[in-house]
């Protein structure tokens, strides 16, 4: 069915706090976006800001706060740092290469393997997926990416090889045998649930983007011409590969740090996910860490969790109220 | 014959790699398979040296240099410079130079006669520029863009440059450069030639990702087809003798 884009207001700010390497690349990526709107949307945010000042300052405040640790640079010094941005979820297409490639350049840590033809899978699947831009925007930044790709429909391609072969030889000995079953026998019904975006992105976009990514699943459950197709997205697992901060000394009494939470999560729904997931388990990385001053006692590890598709509604409903807690 | 190779799932080889007819630098780290690829292609004719410049792998876009010599950064340690000096040919002259636009590969294009700069480059590093790589200098812009090093790619025999360049910036740029040039992409419609690519006289390496339409344009516009790297390595044989010795 054709979906029209949906409009999300989201305030970004000028310089993107950046976690990690993939963050970087996308932002290094729009940083001339952010450059470009500003001449065309300060004069509207004047117009703007009233209407949403109220809704958005606990927002705006909490964004201003970040402002100053993010690097300075000597062209942008008399921006105040917030513009209104319009974000739109479109369908994947050919033309996304780029900017999806770069998001997913860390997907599976420093492996080299076959991520144009990952990125090529991602991009041909029209019904399910959807690619977070700006709306009209001449430089096609891509912000975010979500999609639910079937391991028993792609099983054969090089890359879902390359990725299976990867998710064995750094999983663990307990949940090892979980594991091969799901990319194995039940391999036709489990998606690999894949979403990357640039770390700055507002939060009020994720339940919008989840709910449209599972309303596709099951809309695609319906319309897809085949009965092969349509059963391919009938999910019962979701895979999912993150990463997140673990504290580093661990083995280590932790007198002084009460307020120091043991896991700090990259994405917020990561943490839901890891809740409600069946099994779940960490994976170091080889990969160059740089972690900002804040993160100095932190490890950036690879986390690989199953969710089964029953739970995903509570999912959505944790989000939602994840989000909308001031 | 252009060779199409990754870096660590980069298919940016302009950016981890410095080719010119006399030598070639390549990044530390990334597997062995990108250094061992220069080396078939490249290890009989001329010296392959693996290098960082200012602790950092981004090499291709730090320097700038040709036959006749290497351009640094400030950023570039002792260590580094030393260990250069050494690897290189000695009628290859390695200088570091103090420049505000560090970037030297993104300001700076240049083949064995001559040398595009970025507009905004200090008066005594275009001096720099002529002395050390022998080559005459013009300050230009690539598609109203001054990077360009990034945007364009050149060899002796001819040049890329990014796909949004006018006809007429094509032609007056190929008159001051005296090759022939061709707009064009790599690595899948990527305009950063640049980064994405690096040739000399008689070899390319490009991304896994160009396809096969921009290989063939890159192999007809710098003639790569027909090249035999002896011809050309001949004429400087009897100056690369002095370091084999």
């Amino acid at each position: 069915m054709p979906r029209r884009p949906m409009r999300h207001r989201g305030l970004v700010i000028s310089r993107p706090l950046t976690f990690s390497q993939f963050a970087r690349q996308s932002a290094a990526r729009v940083a001339s976006v952010y450059t470009a709107k500003r001449q065309m949307h300060t004069a509207e945010v004047l117009q703007k800001s009233p209407p949403n000042s109220a809704g958005n300052k606990s927002v705006k405040n909490k964004l201003k706060a970040k402002k100053e640790q993010s690097e300075s640079s000597s062209s942008e010094e008399e921006f105040d740092g917030n513009v209104q941005v319009d974000f739109a979820f479109f369908d994947p297409k050919a033309d996304d290469f780029h900017g999806v490639k770069t998001l997913l350049q860390t997907y599976l840590d420093d492996k080299e393997w076959d991520l144009s033809g990952f990125v090529d899978l991602i991009l041909e699947q029209t019904t399910v997926g959807s690619i977070v831009k700006i709306e009209d925007d001449e430089d096609n930044g891509i912000f975010a990416l979500v999609t639910a790709l079937n391991l028993g429909r792609y099983k054969d391609q090089k890359c879902m090889t390359e990725i299976r072969e990867f998710l064995l030889k750094v999983s663990q000995e307990d949940v090892i045998d979980d594991l091969r079953s799901l990319l194995g026998k039940e391999a036709h019904s489990v998606g690999l649930l894949v979403s990357q975006r640039v770390t700055n992105l507002p939060p009020q976009l994720l339940p919008p983007l989840y709910d449209g990514l599972f309303n596709e699943v099951s809309w695609a459950t319906e319309d897809e011409p085949t009965e092969e197709l349509k059963n391919s997205f009938r999910f019962k697992f979701y895979i999912i590969v993150t990463k997140f901060y673990k504290l580093k000394t661990a083995g280590q009494k932790r007198k002084h740090s009460v307020n120091e939470e043991a896991i700090i999560y990259l994405k917020p729904e990561d943490e839901i996910f890891h809740k409600l997931s069946s099994w779940s388990f960490e994976f170091s990385l080889n990969s160059p860490q740089i972690a900002p001053h804040e993160l100095r006692n932190y490890q950036q590890t690879g986390l690989v969790m199953s969710v089964k598709a029953d739970k995903i509604s509570t999912f959505q409903q944790q989000l939602q109220s994840l989000i909308e807690e001031p | 014959m252009a060779t199409r190779l990754q870096f660590e799932n980069s298919c940016e080889i302009g950016v981890f790699s410095k080719l010119s007819n006399a030598y070639c630098l390549v990044a530390i780290g990334g597997s062995e398979s990108f250094y061992s690829t220069f080396e078939a292609e490249l290890a009989d004719v001329i010296p392959v040296v693996k290098t960082s410049i200012g602790g950092t792998r981004i090499i291709g876009r730090l320097c700038a240099g040709n036959k006749n010599g290497l351009l640094l950064p400030h950023t570039t340690t002792d260590q580094e410079l030393q260990h250069l000096r050494n690897s290189l040919p000695d009628q290859v002259v390695v200088q570091r130079i103090e420049e505000k636009l560090s970037a030297l590969g993104n300001c700076i294009a240049c083949n064995d006669h001559v040398a595009l700069t970025h507009p905004d480059l200090v008066r005594e590093t275009e001096e720099m520029v002529a002395d050390v790589l022998g080559v005459e200098v013009f300050r230009n812009t690539i598609a109203t863009n001054a990077l360009v090093g990034s945007f364009c790619a050149l060899s002796n025999r001819g040049g890329l440059v990014h796909p949004h360049t006018s006809v007429e910036d094509l032609d007056e740029l190929s008159t001051l450069l005296q090759v022939p040039l061709v707009a064009g992409t790599v690595n899948r419609g990527s305009e950063v030639i640049g980064a994405g690519m690096t040739v000399n006289d008689w070899t390319a390496f490009c991304g896994s990702d160009t396809t096969a339409t921009e290989v063939s344009v890159i192999e007809s516009v710098f003639k790569l087809r027909e090249a035999q790297p002896s011809a050309i390595v001949d004429e400087m044989r009897k100056s690369l003798i002095d370091s084999y010795v």
